[in-house]
């Protein structure tokens, strides 16, 4: 990126602005997507409730009033069904879309449609005062409500009534975020859901927002686009105007507001160094993870749920598949998916040429996510309920049909298969009957399968880990899902906002279950892989490699960093890092000693990622 | 219960981790367009239609907290037991 700016024939140059104009000025939010973004800002959504037209209207007038709101309802219920519309269920933000439909409910609710209305009528308020003071008051019933959550959704009935008193107003709704110039970074007091969705991701840069902490809409986004964001800004919206160019350092939340030459310079060399340093890092992803002297070599692999991301997984040097999701196959439908429709998928999959197996897991959800197709009753405690292997067995027709097509799939490529959540050895037992039946059935069939498909089992439950020595005799490798078991065996909601500081990777008793897993594994003379948050991060990887560790599966972007992070430290190493952590008494000790350890021996790298 | 104008009344916990929030208001608001009964949910004494979602997210019913459904129509019986499956049951819930 050259220092001088270029200005696009497009793009529109901003107006010069006072000589004396303050340069870099700093603002300092919290960083919730890390990275760095130097472009011009973009302002989105100025319009605040208080700023709008206010006048009494003329009786004869009212009918016409009420009926120009009902009107820019039906334009913004519109608006947001198309947008939805526009949408594909995988958008990286898909989880979230769901807030699109509460917003339409929103401008249909009898509350806000039926009170303006009323406001209209009775207090001969124009339509866009009336809005106004409607939202008004239903944002301040929101104020007396401790929990925060819920006190949050007042944010939602406000970007609704902004949303109706844009059409009102003839304000373009969302012109300017699906029509941004490159280079941008947005600037906003808050971003509606529905904004967020919109963003055309190559065009920007960053996101610099007046509201907000770290587990806000937009920061939960932004971290989905891999965007950097600043929030909490309180005043950024306010300051900034659309066209200033501005820095944003979404990993210490920092934003720089007219920064000089010298300014932007500077952090378009970090950014540069940054860019450099990763772009270099992909070399790494085509040689081997194998440690420094030579003495142990890792697989690496990646994780991957839908099929286009086979290509990428490749690209950054995986080594096979150590997780293949099948769940999206069977989300988001009334049907289930033919044993055709599967055996399309899985055959597409292991026909890629990679050197290790494609281990496709079985279908791992909680009967509560298909509750509509299967018409499970509800159950109190689905994260320990009927999931995973356990519907499966539950519903032996369906395992069946999976189970039919990567058999036959098999014969395409190198396949594995993976069974998620087994905690006793009669389920394992039930999965190979089951598998025995399949296969007597295609050869009655004549249908061709893979006779010789291994079977292997997410080591996830914490009591499937202090039996594994007698699973180590049952399967013909251990795969340990780090996310599951840690959550199990810590008591922890990951999810769950009050609790989820107690995650750690590396708690002693983490690091206990996989070091039993291990042995088991290496006992029974059977791999040992992990896939899971945890094996993608070089901060465990000395620890994972100590305890013998065979295969890493992770985000296939992940996999440059940590074969280099390999290629550079020596098993001598792991084995004293390894006894080390196992003399501590906590996470927070064990931390430290790992991040300082590769802090100072590695002192130029981005091995971790505060740095 | 065979269907007629029956006024029911159904007691229930909130057990889903971040209470009546916003994905569950929008899915019960949706799913009370299959049904005719009206309605209602009480919560500390206050009453709010379930066919609004502002009327549910402001009882506020945080995890843990009682409440009352009470519907009037032919098929009371089924919009309550569905009411209280997703009140009860529906915990993939993103913040």
């Amino acid at each position: 990126m050259k220092r001088k700016k270029r200005v696009k024939k497009d793009e529109v140059v901003a107006q010069p602005r006072f000589k004396d104009i303050e340069t870099n000025r700093l603002l300092k939010g919290i960083g919730v997507s890390g990275g760095i973004g130097v472009g011009q800002a973009v302002i989105i959504e100025r319009l605040t409730i208080d700023i709008c037209p206010r006048r009494i209207l003329r009786p004869e007038d009212i009918p016409g009033e009420i009926r120009r709101f009902e009107a820019a309802v039906e334009t913004a219920a519109e608006h947001l069904k198309s947008i939805k519309r526009g949408i594909g269920p995988q958008h990286p933000l898909g989880n979230h879309l769901y807030i699109l439909d509460t917003h339409i409910l929103l401008l249909q609710d009898r509350m806000f449609f039926e009170g303006t209305k009323r406001a209209i009528s009775s207090e001969r308020q124009n339509a866009e005062w009336a809005v106004s003071e409607t939202i008004t008051k239903i944002t301040s019933a929101f104020d007396t409500i401790e929990d925060e959550y819920l006190k949050d959704r007042a944010r939602d009935i406000h970007f609704v009534g902004e949303r109706v008193l844009r059409i009102l107003m003839g304000i373009p709704s969302e012109s300017k975020i699906h029509q941004l110039p490159p280079n941008s970074i947005i600037v906003a007091h808050d971003l509606s859901p529905a904004d967020t969705a919109q963003i055309q991701r190559e065009h920007v840069l960053g996101f610099a927002i007046d509201m907000g902490g770290r587990t806000s809409h937009t920061a939960i986004m932004a971290r989905s686009l891999k965007i950097p964001a600043a929030t909490g800004l309180e005043r950024i919206s306010r300051e900034a105007q659309t066209g200033d160019t501005i820095i944003i350092d979404g990993s210490t939340g920092i934003v720089i507001l007219n920064p000089d030459a010298d300014m932007v310079f500077r952090y378009r060399r970090r950014q540069e160094v940054y860019r450099k340093y990763q772009q270099s890092l992909m070399a790494y992803g085509q040689l081997p993870a194998v440690t420094r002297d030579g003495s142990r070599s890792i697989s690496i692999t990646a994780n991957i749920e839908l099929m286009d991301e086979v290509e990428m997984a490749i690209n950054h040097g995986c080594e096979g598949i150590g997780l293949f999701r099948t769940e999206y196959l069977f989300m988001g439908r009334d049907s289930l998916p033919s044993e055709e429709e599967q055996y399309e998928t899985y055959s597409k999959v292991l026909r890629n040429n990679v050197p290790n197996p494609v281990t496709i897991r079985t279908l791992d959800v909680g009967g509560d996510k298909l509750a509509s197709t299967f018409g499970i009753s509800p159950e109190t405690n689905p994260a320990l309920g009927l999931r995973a292997i356990r519907l499966c067995l539950n519903r032996r027709d369906l395992f069946k049909t999976q189970l039919r097509a990567i058999l036959r799939a098999a014969v395409h490529g190198h396949c594995r298969l993976l069974i998620p959540m087994i905690s006793c050895l009669t389920e394992l037992q039930a999965t190979k009957e089951l598998m025995r039946e399949v296969k007597r059935e295609l050869t009655a069939e004549g249908k061709p399968f893979n006779e010789a498909v291994k079977i292997g089992m997410l080591v996830e439950v914490p009591a499937a880990v202090t039996i594994g020595d007698l699973f180590a005799k049952e399967v013909d490798f251990f795969s340990i899902g780090t996310n599951d078991l840690i959550q199990y065996a810590l008591a922890i909601d990951r999810v769950n906002e009050h609790v989820n500081y107690l995650y750690d990777t590396l708690h002693p008793a983490v690091l206990r279950l996989i070091r039993q897993i291990t042995i088991a594994g290496q006992a029974g003379g059977i791999p040992v892989s992990m896939c899971g948050e945890m094996a993608g991060d070089p901060v465990n990887i000395p620890v994972l490699l100590g305890l013998g560790i065979d295969e890493l599966s992770m985000n296939a972007l992940a996999i440059p960093r940590v074969k280099k992070f390999i290629r550079s430290i020596s098993m001598d190493e792991c084995s004293y890092l390894t006894m080390q952590a196992f003399r501590m008494q906590d996470a927070a000790e064990i931390h430290g000693l790992l991040e300082s350890w590769i802090r100072e021996r590695f002192p130029k790298d981005y091995f971790l990622d505060q740095t | 219960m065979a269907g007629g104008e029956q006024l029911l009344e159904k007691t229930l916990t909130v057990t889903n981790q971040l209470g009546l929030h916003a994905r569950v208001a929008t899915m019960m608001v949706q799913t009370l367009r299959n049904y005719t009964s009206q309605v209602y949910v009480i919560k500390d004494g206050v009453e709010v239609n379930a066919r609004s979602v502002l009327g549910l997210l402001l009882l506020a019913a945080a995890p843990g907290s009682e409440i009352v459904v009470r519907a009037l129509g032919p098929d009371s019986t089924e919009a309550i037991q569905e009411i209280s499956r997703l009140i009860q049951d529906e915990t993939q819930e993103e913040s």
